[in-house]
Order: C-alpha cells, then structure tokens, then sequence
C-alpha cells in the first residue's frame, strides 16, 4: 500500500514515472455493489490522481506502484439479464475486469461464473480478471463460502479477494493486486506530461479541487 | 513478452514531437550562447557590437559574477544608432526572468526574448530575430550552439539553406506563458496584442491627467518602433529622444514609479505599494477600486517585498524614489499599458460582461491587412472614460483568467486550418477539395458501397487530411506552441479544425448515406416497431432500480434541444460533447429524488438512457451514433466520450434488437460485427495516420492486420474451426443454457433462428460471415500482439 500516491509528484519535477492505461470492466448480476467497490476505491484515492467524470458508470483512477502510474479507466456495465447481450460492447478491447458477486446471494456467484467463462472465451485473451466476493461486513448472512470461490478462483486462475464496498476491505488491495498483474507497458510519452506541467508557476491553489461529481 | 494490447486504441501517440521541424522556442534555446554570450562580453563590447545593426537587434549579457543574464541590450536603430539598456532580474534559481520595469515574468530566456519580439511591453521596439532562425531545422540546428554573438547579429548566409522558408515571424506565432508573482500562470497571445492594437491604451483619461505625469521618463523610454504593428497610434504619441538613452537608474526608477501608481489608486505612495514593482501583473479588478488599497493587493505588495518570495529578490535593491507629483490612478495594470492612460474606477457591472469572445477569432494573416484602418488619429484622445475602462478590464480580466489562451489557440488553429485549406494549390487545399468533391460523388451514387464502408472510408481519408496538414510547415509550430493542452485535447483540436473544412461541406451527405443504409437493411423498421412496444414501459420495467428518477418534462425538453444540437454539429467530437451533457442532466435527473450517498452506476444509467431515448427521435439518433462511432478520431474512443457513446449505441441496439417473445436471449450479433469493425478499423487507420512516424509497434500490427484480413476472407469461405468456434461464442455469450454448456451450439442457434423467423433484423448469415472475419481477425492479432 505504500507505494500508493507517492507524494512528491506534485511540485512540477516529474519523475520519469512509466505512465500506463488500461481499461477495466466491471461485471456481476445488478445490485452486488458494482458501482460501490469502484467508487469506494475512486473516492479513497488521493484527489491528485483522481479525474472528474459527468457519473459513477464511468470512472478513471490512477494508481502508483513504484516507478509506474497506472490508470483504470472503469468501464461499469449493467448487470440485469435483459441488458447482458450488450456487455460485449463494453468489454471489448478491456486489459482488465472485475467480475463481483454478492456473498449473501448465490445466484450472482452463479451469474460471476458465467461471466467468467464469457470473458475467458470471448474477451481479450490476455486479460486480468478479478473476483470480487462483495459484501463481506454481511458475514452473518453470508451464502456462499469463501473457500469456495476461492477455489473456483484457483482453478480458473483468477484473482480473488472478499471486499465490501461498505468498510473498504480489501478494495484498495484489489485494485493494487489488479495493477500489479497488468503489463506495464508505456501507454503515455511521459516526457509530455513532464513538460506539460513544465515549470510551474501556478499558485498550488490554483488548482481547482477535483471531485467526482457522480452517483449523488 | 506481454505487451499491452492497443487494440482499443489507448496507446497515446506522441506525434507532436515525432515532427522535425523545431519551434522557434527551441530555436532560440538552440542558440542561446549567440545571443545570451558568456564571460567576456560586457557591456562596452555588446554596444560596439550592436551599434549600427537594425533597430530590434540584441544581445542579453550576463552577470560577471552569478553569470545570470543581467543586461539586455538593444539596438534602437536610425542615425544615432543608440543602444539601449534593459535590466533582467532573474532569481537565483534562474527559474523567473523578468525585465526590471515590466512586471511580466518569463519561466525561461527565450521566452521572454520571443515575447519581446512580437511585443514591445516596455521596450523601445520589439526585439527582432534573425529571419534565417526560421529556416532552421533538424539537419542544421547543430550549428546553431556554435553561433557567436557577432554572427548572431548579422545573417549568416551559410545558414540560409534551401529548408529556409519565407515564413515571416507571424506564423510561427507563439503563445508564451509568463507568469505574475501572484503565481497567476498566463498565457500571452501577442496576436490579441497586435490585433486589438494599442489604440485604446493611446488614449488618455483625462487631459488633466496627462498634464500630472512627469514628461521626462516618458519621452526617453518610448523610441519609435520600426516594426509596423496594429499599435502604431502608439507611435505618435512617443517623443523620439534618440540621444537621450536612459540611464537603467532612470529605467528602474520609472518601472517603480508606474508600478506604485498602479497599486495605490487614490492612495499616497506607501511603502508597500513602492516595493511592489515585481508584484502582480494582471488580476481581476477589484469591485471596489476607488476605495482604499484591496487587501489582497495590499497583501501581495508586502509579500513581493519579501526578499524570499520569488521573481522580487531583486525589487528590494531599488530604493523607492519620492515622487512629487500626483500619482495617476489605475485600478490595474499590465506594464505595457502606457503609462499616462490611468483609468478612472471602473463601473463593476462590466466585470459581469465575459471577455473572452474578443480575444479570439484573429488570423495572422488578416493582421497585417487590417492595421492600417487600426491606427488611429491623434484628436481621439479624449474618449468616453468609462468606455475605455470596461475595454481595459475586459482585455486584463480576459488575459488574467487565461481562457484567452486556450480559447485564442483553439480559433487560431482553425482559422489557420481553414485559411490554408482555401490556399490555391496548396497541398493541404487540394487534399481537402478532392476529398470533399469525392465524397459528394460517392456519396449521390446510389449503387455505392454500404453506408458504414463509406463512413469508414471517410474516416481514412480525413485521418490522411490529418496527415497532410501537420505535414504543413505552418501548423507544426502553432502546435508546439500550444503548451498548455495534453497531447489527446490537442489532438483533438487539429481533429476539429479538420472537420470544419472537410466534414462540414459532406455532412448532410454523409447523413443521407447513412439514413439509406439503415433504411435497408431493416433496422429503422425495427427501431420503429420496438418502440411502440417499448415506449409505455416504465424507467423500472426496463430495469431501473427502485428510487430512480428519471428526467422531468422541462429537463426531457432540455435533452430534446441537445440532442438537435447534437445533430446539427458537423464534427463528431463536438457530438459527443454535447451527448456527455445530456448524460449528466440524465445523471441528475436519476439522483435528483433519491436518498444522498445513494450511488448509480449503469445498472441504473443504461435504463434511464434507455427511457430518455424511447422519448426522443431514435432515428435522428441513430444516425448521429453511427456518424460518431465512425467518424470519431480514434483517440477520442477512450474514456468516458467512448464509454457513453458505447453507451448509447448499446441502448439502441436494445431498441432495436429488443424481442418481447425472447426478452432476454437475443444475441447481439449485429451488435458485436459493428463493434468488430469499429475497433478493426481504429487499429488500421490509426496505424496507417502513423506510418511514416516511427510508430514501431502499430507498423508492425498494420501487416498483421492485412496479413489477418486476407487469412481470414478464406477462412469464412471454408467455414474453417475457427469460424464455427467464433459463431458459437457470438451464439451463446446470453444463453444461460448455453453458458452451462448444456445445450450444443447447434441447439442454440436453431432456438434463436425459430424464434425470429425471416426477421428483418436478423440476416443472419450475411452478419455471421462478416463477424467471424471480425473476430477472428481480432483474436488473432491479439494472439500475435501477446507474441510480440
């Protein structure tokens, strides 16, 4: 977690940090807490790294490990049965997913594997994928076992971690481990972004605090 | 080696500093040791040095002892061949430079010496740069470090190359970013100088004013200029005072003079204000300048005289001189206001009125045309009062807020775009004609190729039109100019420059194609019959969650006007624009009566845009997504322009496709081969604007790609593995039963063909074929990119 938010980076000398993107895609049945688990580790990010989006279907979150920023760009898709022949569109050309279930309801573990199995057979053959069991501070309700999808997650060579969108448990670590397994190769010239920020003369405060105006 | 799959379009590509030509900036950072000489030049030698040479001519010496640039020298030209002393205050760490009576600071040397070369400020005349500078390039910039301050004077005639152009200085305009000690970071666009002129600043306030300021300094600093620029009014006022060359005791003095004048309006000279010579450069007026001292001048004037504080370490060396006479009054300033143009307070309702729409719209050629009619006559000096001082605060507050920058460059570049695009035998011009001639052509005849080929097509030819215009040796350095926008917003702005002179003249055109090819292949029909049946369902039955709002009649009214807006934008990224504001009012909409903290993701968003479209015109629509998803520059494809975009074609799509008897099994065939295109074709066209740019990576993926292309046009032919394994993907991808695997891909494509008969939405084998080349062709170029 320390390698998060390096601070220095702000005061204009940029370091040759590699800059990567990637496009995330989050999948599971409706209300697992999609739109939570991502806004829950948009939110808890420094502001610095944080870009404003119109609302919570699309964010963008950067992440630094070591010498590398790594950028998600998070596609969010709808998760209802009627809308799940679209779901192509959205994870087309994606480096990375999230497939999140809910652990007090089976069928949307059912449902994750599915989506598992899609994007394995349909999705970019490289890509990351991630299960994420949410809802883990409902323990006491908890129906499907951790071990489990754990096992599921082994033998299908995922990612696996219980997060809950609610405490921040392990949503962080999902998207650090996330970061860690992708290919980092330079997406950004970054001599640009250096020389953009060139030598700043702008007042600190000049920079407008961003936020992200969406969900509420 | 596992390389990061470009398929979508994310690699960014640095093609601004793939070009060769070299800005001016660099140029003069280039040869900085011609003009800026080290050690043994002093003073003496760069007078008798620049003595003679053309008024503009100079040299910047440097300190004998912190070797920082101290002394800018410059010729004044004429008979008297006066050389006239500027001070540079420079910080220790040589980071602000700044002239000791201008309150402007520049983050570099060359910087300020470009800014003075186009504007005067407080010099006598404009620096002037050697013309053969222009000229220079790749191949020959190595010689200019070897460059001396002698041969930096005159004109090298072994550097005039046959690369030299007859570019004039104009066109390699640059905006420079110069800085107040406030921290305000601004972007200087001389052009707003030289276009708006100095007219208004010519006249005085009042006579009585002009009577208060003390003539001496005034006629010794302005010498006439020889450049001719819209400023000449400036000229006529100036006395020429050749022999009286101001000592830079004088200079200093008068800098702190008008700096003390500027700060302390109706106020006695106070120390603060004296020191405050490095102080703020531009600033918003305050509503309430006739009043005392603001606090945050005030504030700023004690903080400049910090010795600490950045950009004043040297203002502490100027002792405030007593000044007699009455201070003129202005609320705020810029140092190349004129001094004796003190402006009465100004009336704070003009402080509502935006400024920024007069500051753009300029090209550099019309500047010279129009200075003539600019220059104004010496009886005008006594103008409406207030009049002048809305149009002074209109052009600070404009500069200040920098939104001149960006907006000044953004028309600057489409103006340059459009006025070479009407330039006769250019080739960028006939480029433009040719394709916009082609395209009409093409697009009348009915027996032409599909509508989303042709649109492809377009879009290949505009990224060629892209090509061609960089190559233009007057756009690549207003690019390099631009410095303040990242590489995918500028991007983006050549991108719209482009459509106004090729998309706008085709766009009905365009427009009709792809109406004719909707028309055909049956999906306005389904648009139109799913819609009747779609249209009486509620925002939950089409999915939303419960608590969900979705847009009232005066919003859904609002999202009507856009999405007319949307329509009649010519260019697809304004398009998308305007369609991410109808996606937040539809955010709002969605959270406006829910419970706070409540968070909506797509689950909620996609019904909602589902519900907005059902009440709008679908088809209109439909014809704006496709012109979009075709015709957007492919680095406009991430982010969330691409994710909503992606977005609405996927609530069409469910319009469209939408099956009341199989609500939730319909495959999205069509969808994906439109998807498949759609990136096949962002990977090719990107890698073909690329080709000749050291794009190592998309070349290599080009020949994958046309290798893959013809591969797979046999393999659909031999209806191989590979094209079944993909059917069966495109088959079963919402088939629960298929997803188990209990079904057999047999069984489930016989389901969905009995369940749709001979639909009109679904020619199932012409879109099969295309798909499986599609994705075929995807898999296997991603396949060969993990290989890489």
């Amino acid at each position: 977690m320390s390698s998060r938010g390096s601070g220095g980076r702000s005061n204009g000398t940029l370091p040759q940090t590699k800059i990567c993107q990637f496009k995330l895609v989050l999948l599971g049945d409706m209300a697992v807490g999609k739109s939570s688990l991502v806004l829950r580790f948009v939110k808890g990010q420094f502001d610095e790294f944080q870009e404003t989006t119109i609302g919570a279907a699309f964010l963008a979150q950067s992440v630094c490990l070591d010498d590398t920023t790594v950028k998600f760009e998070i596609w969010d898709t709808a998760g209802q049965e009627r809308y799940h022949s679209l779901a192509p569109m959205y994870y087309r050309g994606a480096q990375a997913a999230i497939v999140v279930f809910d652990i007090t309801k089976p069928e949307t573990f059912e449902r994750a594997k599915a989506w598992v199995k899609e994007l394995q057979r349909q999705a970019s053959p490289n890509i990351v994928i991630a299960l994420a069991g949410n809802k883990a501070d409902l323990a006491e309700r908890r129906l499907v076992e951790y071990e489990e999808a754990q096992t599921y997650a082994e033998d299908t060579g995922l990612l696996f971690m219980e997060t809950s969108a609610k405490t921040a448990m392990n949503v962080n670590e999902l998207f650090l481990a996330i970061a860690k397994k992708m290919p980092k190769t330079d997406t950004q010239n970054p001599t640009h972004a250096a020389r953009h920020r060139g030598v700043n003369l702008q007042d600190p405060d000049a920079h407008s605090t961003r936020a992200c105006c969406g969900g509420n | 080696m596992a390389v990061h799959s470009s398929v979508n379009g994310t690699t960014a590509i640095p093609w601004r500093s793939s070009r060769r030509r070299l800005t001016l900036l660099e140029q003069l950072r280039g040869c900085q040791e011609a003009w800026c000489p080290g050690a043994p030049w002093d003073r003496e030698e760069a007078h008798a040095a620049i003595r003679g040479t053309p008024a503009g001519s100079f040299l910047v010496l440097r300190d004998s002892a912190t070797s920082q640039p101290s002394l800018l020298c410059v010729s004044a030209g004429g008979e008297n061949e006066a050389v006239l002393d500027y001070n540079i205050k420079s910080t220790d760490t040589a980071s602000v430079f700044q002239l000791a009576e201008s309150r402007l600071s520049f983050s570099d040397l060359a910087q300020l010496v470009l800014f003075y070369s186009l504007t005067r400020d407080v010099l006598a005349v404009c620096l002037s740069i050697p013309c053969w500078i222009y000229g220079v390039t790749d191949k020959n910039k190595d010689r200019l470090a070897q460059l001396e301050p002698k041969t930096w004077l005159l004109t090298p005639p072994d550097l005039q190359t046959d690369e030299m152009t007859q570019r004039e200085p104009s066109s390699v305009m640059c905006s420079i970013q110069l800085t107040s000690t406030n921290g305000a970071l601004c972007i200087i666009n001389p052009l707003y100088l030289r276009e708006h002129g100095d007219d208004w600043l010519t006249n005085r306030a009042t006579a009585a004013q002009s009577a208060t300021q003390p003539s001496n300094y005034r006629r010794e600093r302005r010498l006439s200029t020889t450049r001719t620029w819209a400023g000449a009014g400036l000229q006529s006022k100036r006395a020429i005072s050749l022999d009286q060359a101001p000592s830079t005791a004088e200079m200093e003095i008068s800098g702190l003079t008008r700096a003390k004048s500027a700060d302390s309006p109706n106020c006695p000279p106070s120390p603060s204000a004296k020191v405050s010579s490095a102080g703020v450069v531009l600033r918003r007026p305050s509503k309430d300048a006739s009043s005392s001292l603001p606090q945050r001048e005030s504030t700023e004037s004690l903080s400049s005289s910090t010795p600490s504080t950045p950009g004043s370490r040297n203002s502490t060396v100027f002792e405030p001189q007593p000044h007699g006479s009455p201070v003129p009054q202005s609320p705020h300033r810029v140092s190349w206001i004129e001094d004796g143009v003190w402006l009465p307070p100004p009336r704070p309702s003009s402080l509502l009125q935006p400024p920024s729409l007069e500051l753009d719209s300029l090209s550099i050629s019309s500047i010279e045309e129009e200075q003539e009619s600019q220059t104004p006559s010496p009886n005008q000096h006594y103008p409406c009062a207030h009049r002048l001082a809305d149009k002074v605060i209109h052009r600070l507050s404009a500069v200040g807020q920098a939104i001149g920058g960006l907006v000044s460059q953004k028309k600057r570049l489409t103006n340059r775009v459009q006025e070479l695009s009407e330039r006769k035998g250019d080739p960028f011009a006939e480029a433009v004609k040719d394709f916009v001639e082609m395209t009409l052509k093409r697009g009348a005849d009915p027996s032409g190729v599909l509508g989303t080929e042709f649109l492809q097509e377009v879009r290949s030819s505009l990224t060629s039109l892209k090509e061609t215009l960089l190559d233009c040796q007057e756009i690549q350095p207003l690019l390099d100019s631009i410095t303040d926008i990242n590489d995918a917003e500028l991007e983006s702005l050549v991108e719209l420059s482009l459509h106004k002179v090729a998309l706008k003249p085709v766009s009905t055109q365009l427009y009709s194609c792809i109406l004719s090819s909707r028309t055909e292949d049956g999906s306005f029909k389904c648009l139109q019959n799913n819609l009747r049946v779609l249209e009486k369902k509620g925002i939950e039955e089409l999915g939303g969650s419960a608590g969900v709002g979705v847009p009232d009649s005066v919003t859904l009214e609002r999202i009507q006007q856009r999405w007319t807006s949307v329509h009649e934008a010519y260019s697809p990224n304004k398009k998308v624009q305007i369609l991410l504001k109808v996606c937040k009012s539809i955010y709002h909409s969605m959270s406006a009566n829910a419970s706070s903290g409540k968070v909506f993701g797509a689950d909620d968003f996609l019904p909602c845009l589902t519900w907005v479209l059902l009440r709008s015109d679908v088809f209109t629509l439909q014809l704006d997504t496709d012109y979009m998803m075709e015709l957007l520059d492919p680095t406009q494809l991430q982010g969330e322009g691409g994710y909503y975009l992606t977005t609405l074609y996927a609530s069409l799509y469910y319009i469209s496709s939408f099956q009341p008897r199989l609500p939730a099994r319909q495959l999205s065939v069509e969808a994906q081969k439109s998807l498949n295109q759609w990136h096949r074709r962002r990977t090719l066209h990107c890698n073909q604007s690329r080709r000749s740019k050291h794009r190592r990576t998309i070349r290599r993926l080009t020949r994958v790609a046309q290798t893959l292309e013809t591969d797979s046009k046999e393999d659909s032919g031999k209806e191989s593995d590979s094209a079944n394994t993909v059917t069966s993907q495109g088959q079963t991808e919402s088939t629960t039963e298929a997803l188990q695997e209990t079904s057999s891909e047999q069984g489930a494509e016989d389901k969905s063909q009995t369940s749709t008969p001979a639909s009109n939405c679904n020619h199932r084998d012409r879109v099969r074929k295309t798909q499986e080349e599609g994705l075929t062709l995807c898999t296997v170029r991603e396949e060969n990119h993990r290989g890489l």
